[in-house]
């Protein structure tokens, strides 16, 4: 009987459970997607509190006529494209060697680990202040070896790779302790017999542990990818989209043109094509990962 | 597990319940018949707000009920928190505007109209303020802000540094009778070389993002263009070109002027002189260096004078129009307009012409206090546009071109010029 | 023998290398904290002065200065109080409707939790407009509210929901069985029974919660201006304005002020924040 019993649907209880969160999910995710949809259709002005129906003019100004949304869109795939690689190699380097034993180990993951329980805001001003013309810090360092830095955030090239690398360096031990577990989890043996096959530590790595690595492998890299389209703290604290927008990236543009530049409804469509490319993304990740999970079982 | 919980459960109940008690004690209104007034600004000055608060205490004498509160915020973002603020569901009351934003505010109709009340208070005066320094708040016959502060941009400089580097002074320059960017400009590279500190330092350090104009503009007026007219921006003029090759020649080729990338402070004695207002007196007289004023250089067109305006106004938004209103009338009334000459020059022709400006100013000399006095006399206010946020943001973009090293100077201000054609 | 202590030796010389790579490569991760302290205890001057590496007198007024420059303290408090309210809330909510969708049997469950999960495809970002006019709306902007609400029912939740349904999944059935047998209803098994088992998943929750509301820059950003109001991460960044002195020997103070106790809380429990983060990046 009490199996029975326990098989009974609890139809009231469980939507009295979800209820919070699905008011919650209305509310904050499903109404603002279609007011969305609903700006990026409307001039809409800040300080006049005006709305005008515009139907497609903002999406044709923003693909078709808008230098600047242009750069935006490129410079956020310069960001990802650039911080992807640096950030998942740097990862897996530093769990590789973190994965030895020695003393000290665990000092050097605190190290590597520190910058991302640290603010970004924290992180960006203190980097901000190391990163000046040729009075910052690193230029002076670079001096005393008679290396004439670049001013790193003012300079329309460098300013891209010095956001890129600072982000880097604060996230960089996310990926290393997801690269670290992974690697903890694969069983000694598998490497054991392969070196007394004869292989070398590099044959080892690339033959074993790497295609071990993959499903980890694939995950970090779209969470990388998906927070990469996201910057936003960094860019504004290090750069605020500066040399000559050279920075501008897509969260910043939305901040910017709507709550800066007062035009809502034309900012409108910065995040839809932001949430278009994330969707498009987290599909990709979610049907990439079950593939791997069923080729892992 | 469950007992801690329920701890924090109970912590978090506790904290926000004091967090709310806190907001309760800030936000009291239980006496039906009380007023609060808040008003936006975008000095964080200590005396600037001892000042303020005075006339706040003052006026709450006069008006047991009123209560005025004046809030801080930053100047970089001052015109977007405002308009956020506007927007959203807590507005102020009144507000500091800042002249560039003038016709964006006059236009975007937020700003109550003043002047009826004014004009009916017997002793206010109204027709004492110069129509020329009302020019950008008013339309037609409705007054949408009163400028408390026409302030002509000086020069400030750090005696003590010109000295030790033996280079000219702006008052040896004058007596001269060649007082120019160009001779001024020499005079700071001296200091630079033989101290090593660098000469000058845009307004405030923000001279290549949020205060362009106040140290461009300078160089402009000197070469006899300014930024825009009503016909478009001049950037493409060969004197606005002549006027940006010596400013960029100084940056990066002198490295006398504090590059962009770079942290530096006057007040602090990292940098000979600066461009500024006498509403910064306060902070110099701390620095600890012996210093003075002097009028902005001129250049080929002759003397450039450059007025930075600053107006209070009242916003419709507001829940007690009338009682801000009020209030507003009150500390531009004569005598607090008198008060503030100590920091803000006025428009009050009367209070100018009595001489208030020396009067309340001990700090500065007599001789000095008479470039501020020909400032307002013969100067015209920074540029102004009805979309101003916006062009400032383009131009702090486009500007960045010009701010590098290898920049080819006529060719970067047509560009400019063409990004920021689209507003006219 | 001989094989042996060639490999050892090979070995020593590998681990050797390694320390001397890793040592290199932590520069870069320790200096702005190397940074921040010797900044924070020097004078302006000192700060802008680049042959001044070391302060020559060690300045402990700049904290006091920072405290006074603005309402740090009340910052501080506020950060703190929001934190722990949306970690509270955030745990209450998501575990509820975590339990729900792992061991609830109801009507249209699993389309309901497909619905929910869409919401970890829109980021914070993209709401952040809508959301501003929305909470205008409600007169809620310029107050805690937003900051308070969106984390824990928006989006942000959804993963903590996740994270908690999963865990449920894993556990056995019997002791629901054994509760119901003696006479416990649904609240009463998910209350008594199955969230004082649930500690593991409900710190991850709880750690990254905090972490993120903490750090949280964006939504204050937009939504608070008053200053009595601000979370530190916007106290940090509000130590610069030009038309005061640009206090960045303060702003470094605070900072200080503001990372030190992180680093130590997270020191002190290493091992569970890594094992959150790691939970989140599996999971999520």
């Amino acid at each position: 009987m009490p199996r029975h019993r326990a098989l009974q649907p609890d139809h009231l209880w469980g939507y009295l459970f979800i209820t919070p969160q699905l008011i919650g999910f209305v509310l904050f995710v499903a109404m603002p997607l279609m007011n969305l949809v609903l700006f990026s259709l409307q001039d809409y002005s800040l300080l006049g509190n005006s709305r005008t129906f515009v139907g497609l003019s903002n999406y044709i100004e923003a693909f078709g006529n808008d230098p600047l949304f242009a750069k935006t869109f490129r410079n956020t795939l310069v960001f990802t494209a650039g911080l992807v690689p640096v950030n998942i190699i740097l990862a897996l380097l530093l769990a590789v060697m973190l994965d030895q034993r020695f003393r000290g180990n665990l000092v050097f993951r605190t190290v590597f680990f520190v910058p991302v329980v640290t603010s970004a805001v924290a992180w960006s001003l203190v980097w901000r202040s190391i990163l000046q013309g040729q009075n910052g810090a690193l230029n002076q360092l670079l001096a005393i070896v008679n290396i004439v830095g670049p001013n790193w955030l003012r300079d329309e090239t460098w300013a891209m790779i010095s956001v890129i690398i600072v982000r880097v360096f604060q996230n960089v031990g996310m990926n290393m302790i997801l690269f670290l577990t992974a690697l903890a989890n694969i069983p000694v043996e598998y490497r054991e017999a392969s070196s007394i096959d004869g292989a070398t530590r590099g044959q080892t790595f690339f033959r074993i542990t790497v295609p071990l690595l993959a499903p980890t492998m694939l995950m970090v890299l779209m969470i990388t990818v998906i927070g990469s389209l996201r910057v936003f703290d960094h860019i504004l604290l290090l750069t605020a989209g500066g040399p000559n927008h050279s920075t501008m990236v897509l969260v910043y543009y939305v901040y910017y043109t709507a709550f800066r530049s007062f035009q809502p409804g034309y900012a409108s469509v910065g995040a839809l094509v932001l949430f278009v490319t994330s969707l498009v993304l987290t599909l990709l990740q979610w049907s990439a990962r079950k593939r791997i999970a069923s080729v892992e079982v | 597990m469950r007992k801690l919980f329920v701890l924090i459960v109970l912590f978090a109940v506790a904290v926000a319940g004091i967090h709310a008690g806190g907001n309760q004690e800030t936000n009291d209104q239980g006496d039906p018949g009380s007023i609060d007034l808040r008003f936006t600004l975008w000095s964080a000055n200590a005396a600037h707000l001892e000042m303020l608060n005075g006339f706040a205490d003052a006026y709450r004498e006069e008006n047991p009920n009123v209560t005025v509160t004046f809030e801080t915020l930053p100047f970089s973002e001052y015109t977007s928190l405002l308009t956020l603020q506007l927007a959203g569901s807590n507005p102020p009351d009144g507000g500091w505007l800042l002249e560039g934003t003038g016709p964006t505010f006059v236009q975007s109709g937020v700003l109550a109209d003043v002047r009826p009340y004014l004009e009916s208070l017997p002793d206010y005066d109204y027709a004492d303020f110069s129509p020329d320094a009302m020019s950008l708040w008013v339309e037609g016959d409705r007054t949408f802000a009163i400028p408390f502060s026409t302030s002509p941009f000086v020069i400030f400089y750090n005696r003590d540094l010109f000295r030790e580097a033996g280079a000219r002074t702006p008052q040896e320059l004058i007596a001269s009778g060649d007082y120019t960017w160009t001779t001024f400009g020499e005079s700071l590279r001296t200091v630079t070389s033989e101290t090593g500190v660098y000469g000058f330092q845009g307004q405030n350090g923000q001279p290549y993002s949020s205060r362009i104009w106040h140290t461009l503009v300078p160089f402009l007026r000197a070469y006899g263009v300014d930024a825009w007219d009503d016909n478009g921006p001049n950037f493409d003029t060969p004197e606005a070109i002549a006027a940006a090759s010596l400013y960029h020649q100084l940056i990066f080729d002198d490295e006398t002027i504090v590059p962009p990338g770079e942290r530096s402070d006057f007040f602090a004695g990292s940098a000979a002189s600066t461009i500024n207002q006498i509403s910064r007196v306060p902070t110099v007289m701390e620095a600890g260096f012996d210093w003075d004023i002097a009028p902005l250089p001129g250049g080929p067109a002759g003397p450039a004078h450059v007025i930075g305006q600053a107006a209070m106004g009242v916003f419709n938004a507001s829940r007690n129009r009338e009682a801000a209103i009020d209030f507003l009338a009150f500390m531009t009334n004569q005598a607090n307009v008198e008060t503030m000459a100590q920091f803000f020059p006025p428009a009050r022709q009367s209070v100018l012409e009595a001489g208030a400006l020396a009067q309340q100013n001990p700090n500065i000399s007599p001789e000095s206090i008479v470039y501020v006095e020909e400032g307002i006399q013969f100067g015209t206010v920074l540029p102004a546009h009805p979309r101003f946020p916006q062009l400032d943001l383009s131009a702090q973009g486009a500007f960045d071109q010009l701010w590098q090293p290898d920049a080819d100077v006529p060719q970067v201000m047509r560009s400019i010029n063409e990004t920021l054609s689209s507003f006219f | 023998m001989q094989a042996q202590s060639v490999l050892s030796q090979r070995s020593l010389a590998l681990r050797i290398f390694i320390f001397v790579i890793l040592l290199v490569l932590s520069v870069p991760f320790v200096f702005p904290f190397l940074w921040m302290l010797l900044g924070s205890v020097k004078s302006i001057n000192e700060l802008l002065d680049v042959r001044q590496f070391f302060p020559t007198t060690i300045r402990w007024s700049n904290f006091r200065e920072a405290i006074e420059y603005q309402p740090f303290l009340r910052h501080y408090a506020n950060s703190i109080y929001i934190a722990v309210t949306v970690t509270t809330g955030t745990i209450f909510v998501a575990s509820l409707s975590g339990y729900a969708f792992a061991r609830l049997r109801f009507a249209g469950r699993s389309t309901l939790f497909i619905l929910l999960l869409s919401g970890l495809m829109m980021p914070v970002e993209v709401a952040i407009i809508p959301n501003f006019f929305f909470m205008r709306d409600l007169g809620l902007t310029n107050t805690h509210w937003p900051l308070l609400l969106i984390p824990v029912f928006g989006a942000r939740g959804v993963m903590a929901t996740f994270i908690m349904r999963t865990y449920f999944v894993s556990m056995p059935g019997e002791l629901e069985e054994a509760a119901r047998l003696d006479g416990l209803g649904p609240f009463g098994i998910f209350w008594r029974i199955m969230l004082p088992l649930s500690g593991p998943a409900l710190g991850s929750v709880a750690i990254l919660t905090f972490l993120h509301t903490w750090n949280n820059f964006l939504e204050p950003l937009v939504y608070i201006n008053d200053v009595r109001l601000f979370t530190i991460p916007l106290s940090l960044n509000n130590f610069t304005d030009g038309f005061n002195i640009p206090a960045w020997h303060l702003q470094l103070a605070a900072t200080t002020m503001a990372v030190v106790p992180m680093i130590s809380v997270y020191v002190v429990a290493q091992r569970h924040i890594t094992n959150a983060m790691a939970m989140s990046g599996l999971k999520g």
